[in-house]
This record gives C-alpha cells, sequence and structure tokens, in this order.
C-alpha cells in the first residue's frame, strides 16, 4: 500500500513545476484572445489566473501582466471602471507597467492614463552587473513617477549620513539618470554596497510615495604592491661610537706614553745609567696630549662620518623605492573600473 | 758566511724586495723628508762611560710603490759634545737604505742597512748594520693622527776594530700626523749595543734620540693611489 503512495506521489510532482507552465500557456490564450477581441474567453482565463483560488503556480510578474489584459479587457465590455481598477492594480505592484500602442486600443490607452494619473506611484529599475570605466563610461540608473511629481533622486553609502543628490525636480514618467561613480569630494566612490533613494510627492493628489534600490560597488584594478618597510636597525650601521671610545683614545695614549717611558729603563742598559729619558718624557708628553686631545674629541664628536652617510644613503635608496611603488600604485588606482552589481539591502 | 758578505747579500735582498712589486703596482710616488734630532750617546770601555749628545740633522728620500712597499734613502749628520772634560767631541754621520712592506694598515715590516761613522780627531770608527723589524700604528681619535710602536733587532753588526756585540736591539715611541700630502712625526728611539767581555771590562754602546721630521709628497706617477704619506 506504501508502495503504491510513493508511486503516486512521485508521479504528481512534476504536476507542481508543470504548474507554472500552465499560467504561462494561459496567459498566451488571453493575450492571442485579445488580440482577436474574443473578450469574453480572455475575461474567463484571467479571472482564472487571477483567482486566489487558482491551482496553478502565479508568479507577480504573470500576475501584474493578468491584471493588465484583465483591465484592458473590461474596458473593451464597457467596464471601464472596474478596467481602472485592474490597471491600478498592475501598476501598484509595477509601477512600469505600461500599455503598448501598437497592442492596444485608443480607449484602452486612455483608461490606462486614467489609471495612472489616480496611482501615484515610483520605481526604480534594478541595476544589471556591468563594469564600467568611470573615465569614460557612467552608470545608469532609470527611476519613474507614475504622473507629474516632485521628484528627489539621492546616493549614499549604506551605513553613511551622506547623501549624494543625483537629481532633484519635476518628472513625469520614466527617467535616465547617469552617475560617473564619483562622490561629493570628487573621489571614486570606495567598494562597498551603495542605496539609491527615490522620494516623491505628487502633483496631482499631494501622495508621497518611495523606492529604494541596493547595489554593491567593487573595484576592479591590478594588484597593488606593499611598500617596501622602513630600514630596521639591524640594517643601518651604528652611526655614533660608544661612549667607551672616548676612554679608550684616553688609554691609548697614555698607554704610549707608558710604553715610551719604560723603554729607558727596560731595555736601557743600567750600567749606562743613560736611555735618554728626558727624550723618552718628551716624546710621552707628546702621545699623552694627542691622548687626552683624541678623548676630548671623540666625546665631543661621536658621530661616525662614514656609516652616517651610508645610512643616509640606504633611507634614500628605501624612499626611492617605496616612491617607485606609490606611483605605480597610483597609476593603477587611476586606471580602477567599477563592479556594480545588485544587491539584497544594507548588507548579508 | 762573513758579516760583509751578509750584509751586502741584505742589501740586495731589501732592494730586490723594494723593486719587485714596480710594474705590478703602476704606481709611485717620491718623497722628501727633512729632519732634526737630539741624539744622547753614551759609550762605557774599560770602565768608564762616556756620554755624549747634540744635535743631528738628516734627510731622506723615499719612493712609494703602490700601497704595499716603500724604499728610502736617508743621511744624517751631527756633532756630539763630550759632556765631561776628559771625554772626547765626536761627529756622527750615517746613511741607511731601507725597505718597508705595509703587511698590515697598522703594521709594517722593516729591513735596512746601516752605514754610521763616528769620527774624533784620534780616529774613525765605522758601524754597518743590518735592522730587521715592525712598526705599529695606533690610529688615534684626531684625523690623521697615529700613536708609533717600533722594534728592531740587528742581527749583524759589524763595527771597526771591535768584535760584533751580543745583544744589539731598538726600539721606539713616537706620534705622527699625516695629512694629504705632508706629514709631520715625533719619534724617540733608544738602541743598545753589548759587546762580550767580562762585567767590569764589557764595552757598552747606547744611542738614544728624539727625532722630528716633516715629510711631503714630492710627485706622484702613474694612476692616482693613496693620499697617505708613507711612514720612513
Amino acid at each position: 500500500m506504501s508502495r503504491i503512495a510513493l508511486v503516486a506521489l512521485l508521479l504528481g510532482a512534476p504536476a507542481a513545476g508543470a504548474a507554472q507552465g500552465t499560467t504561462a500557456e494561459m496567459l498566451d490564450r488571453a493575450v492571442h484572445y485579445h488580440a482577436e477581441l474574443d473578450v469574453e474567453r480572455e475575461v474567463a482565463i484571467l479571472r482564472g489566473i487571477v483567482s486566489p483560488n487558482s491551482p496553478f503556480i502565479v508568479t507577480q510578474e504573470q500576475r501584474g501582466l493578468a491584471y493588465k489584459y484583465l483591465g484592458a479587457a473590461l474596458v473593451v465590455r464597457g467596464q471601464a471602471d472596474s478596467g481602472i481598477l485592474y490597471f491600478r492594480a498592475a501598476i501598484e505592484r509595477d509601477p512600469f507597467t505600461e500599455l503598448e500602442p501598437q497592442k492596444f486600443t485608443p480607449t484602452e490607452l486612455a483608461a490606462f492614463g486614467e489609471a495612472k494619473r489616480l496611482t501615484f506611484a515610483l520605481g526604480v529599475r534594478p541595476v544589471t552587473p556591468d563594469t564600467i570605466d568611470p573615465r569614460t563610461e557612467r552608470l545608469t540608473f532609470t527611476v519613474l513617477s507614475t504622473h507629474a511629481a516632485a521628484l528627489r533622486v539621492e546616493l549614499r553609502a549604506t551605513g553613511a549620513s551622506t547623501m549624494l543628490p543625483l537629481y532633484a525636480g519635476d518628472n513625469d514618467g520614466p527617467r535616465e539618470l547617469q552617475w560617473d561613480g564619483l562622490l561629493g569630494d570628487g573621489r571614486l566612490a570606495p567598494p562597498g554596497r551603495y542605496e539609491l533613494l527615490v522620494t516623491g510627492l505628487s502633483r496631482l493628489n499631494q501622495r508621497g510615495d518611495s523606492a529604494r534600490l541596493y547595489f554593491s560597488l567593487e573595484h576592479d584594478h591590478l594588484p597593488l604592491d606593499d611598500t617596501l618597510p622602513t630600514l630596521r636597525s639591524v640594517e643601518l650601521l651604528p652611526e655614533q661610537l660608544p661612549p667607551g671610545m672616548a676612554r679608550s683614545e684616553l688609554l691609548k695614549g697614555f698607554g704610549l706614553a707608558t710604553a715610551a717611558l719604560l723603554i729607558p729603563r727596560t731595555l736601557g742598559n743600567g750600567d749606562l745609567q743613560g736611555g735618554g729619558p728626558a727624550l723618552a718624557a718628551g716624546v710621552a708628553g707628546v702621545v699623552s696630549a694627542a691622548g687626552v686631545a683624541g678623548f676630548i674629541h671623540r666625546q665631543r664628536h661621536r658621530e661616525i662620518p662614514g656609516n652616517v652617510a651610508v645610512n643616509a644613503r640606504r633611507r634614500a635608496e628605501r624612499a626611492a623605492a617605496n616612491a617607485a611603488i606609490l606611483q605605480r600604485n597610483r597609476e593603477r588606482l587611476a586606471e580602477t573600473r567599477l563592479v556594480v552589481g545588485p544587491a539584497a539591502g544594507v548588507g548579508p | 758566511m762573513n758579516a760583509a758578505r751578509l750584509i751586502w747579500a741584505s742589501i740586495v735582498a731589501v732592494c730586490a724586495l723594494a723593486l719587485a712589486p714596480v710594474q705590478a703596482a703602476g704606481q709611485m710616488s717620491l718623497h722628501g723628508r727633512a729632519e732634526i734630532g737630539r741624539v744622547e750617546y753614551r759609550v762605557r770601555d774599560s770602565g768608564t762611560v762616556q756620554p755624549s749628545s747634540g744635535v743631528v740633522f738628516g734627510g731622506a728620500l723615499g719612493l712609494l710603490i703602490g700601497d704595499r712597499f716603500a724604499v728610502w734613502g736617508e743621511a744624517r749628520g751631527g756633532r756630539l759634545a763630550a759632556a765631561s772634560a776628559e771625554g772626547e767631541d765626536r761627529d756622527v754621520a750615517e746613511v741607511q737604505l731601507a725597505g718597508e712592506a705595509y703587511l698590515r694598515p697598522w703594521l709594517t715590516a722593516q729591513g735596512g742597512v746601516n752605514v754610521r761613522s763616528y769620527s774624533t780627531p784620534l780616529a774613525r770608527q765605522r758601524w754597518t748594520t743590518l735592522r730587521l723589524g715592525a712598526e705599529a700604528r695606533v690610529p688615534l681619535a684626531l684625523d690623521g693622527v697615529h700613536g708609533l710602536v717600533r722594534a728592531q733587532w740587528m742581527p749583524v753588526v759589524s763595527v771597526s776594530g771591535l768584535e760584533h756585540p751580543d745583544i744589539a736591539l731598538a726600539a721606539g715611541v713616537g706620534v705622527e700626523w699625516r695629512g694629504p700630502r705632508v706629514s709631520v712625526r715625533a719619534l724617540y728611539t733608544l738602541e743598545r749595543y753589548d759587546f762580550s767581555g767580562s762585567a767590569a771590562a764589557q764595552r757598552l754602546e747606547e744611542v738614544s734620540s728624539l727625532q722630528v721630521g716633516a715629510t711631503l709628497r714630492l710627485r706622484t706617477s702613474g694612476r692616482k693611489g693613496s693620499e697617505t704619506t708613507p711612514s720612513p
């Protein structure tokens, strides 16, 4: 018994998938009947589609199309008020709904125009994924008001308080707006999510409406190079001698003086009682003075000029390398392209 | 090998040492030096010490070959006055041919032949000496200033009328400043000669001196080499 139920379930599954196709076929038949002015059959089919009891799945787009044709059919049947109601329902679902003049009669078009006058709605067409070069191309937004209105279109990064106005003024119908990808400060818009906010006030009935469009923006450019880090101390030569070096000068001077004084005592023959101690003392005084002078000089000038010059050259080379990297990065950033895509909201 | 032949062999060796790298080095510079020195000379002979001292003047010409070798020809002379009425005044004159090899920036090997004569109204004594030694240079903080420490051994000493001494040593300490073309040096040296003999009758001689000299680079030929002035 359970096997029979399973088979029945599997056989029934495609029926649900085919339901949408069935709605599309019904709409096709309705459109065909509308072209042949077979209004009764058309109305019957369309009522079946828009009925809450319809056994088939009906998408929002199909429902809007059904409302449009149902409104037109009712206008043809002489039920203009009912037709206008269906037209308004179609417009409220999709403000971009239009009647093609080559497919509909002037009476239908007039009724549809009346519906647009009675219904105030704002719309913005979703962006399609695209890549633009902001130096030569523009991102196009299409906004719409169903009838004459004071319209304001602004752009901002999600989370930002600053709005970039794209349009402010009267509008009636669709309007294309172009954005060069720059913010108010003249800089390229950073990557992230953006919100296009459309607000308006009807000139006919003073009613207000708004519409939002979210889209994502990414930068596309060649990979940037990292700048080289600042030279570490181990990469630089010591620029100053340690303080002990000054004392060593003193020791060297006194060491030489001691050697001079010891020569007559050690190398000289004691039996001769000579060795020129006065001469040795003279040169000992000179080398001692040189040691003291070296000590003072070293205390006052601890820098190592050769090392200072080498370090300066290394720093200059590093700075030049980083400047070249930054310049290369700037050139790559200047060729940045904007990758635009639809987004669901302010964030995931 | 007797002393004279050894000395001549040493002269040839010094000349060869000095001249061998000429072609390889390709750069030579000629230096001249003038110096003045105070010399104290003491000799004990037959138990009596005879001190004398005086001022000695000297000059030298040096040829620096490349950055590694130098050869110097030197001459000095002066009069040493006896310190006591019993002593005799002496005229001293000497010539020296010396070679130097700069082994390290701070170390120089030295070798040379020195011929010196002491003259009195009664006699003349000639000394011929082969000197071998080294000189260390101790850099001091002042620009171009070095301390000098020198030690020499005289393996061959020939003295007219005497046997060669048992001990023949010399040592010195000094200081030198080297500029781009000129260098100035003060050097104290002590030479000791002990001859053989009994303790009382042993002949002893000692020469101590303090010399101050200035060296000037006279001429440079070939490619440009070191700007430093060689040390004699």
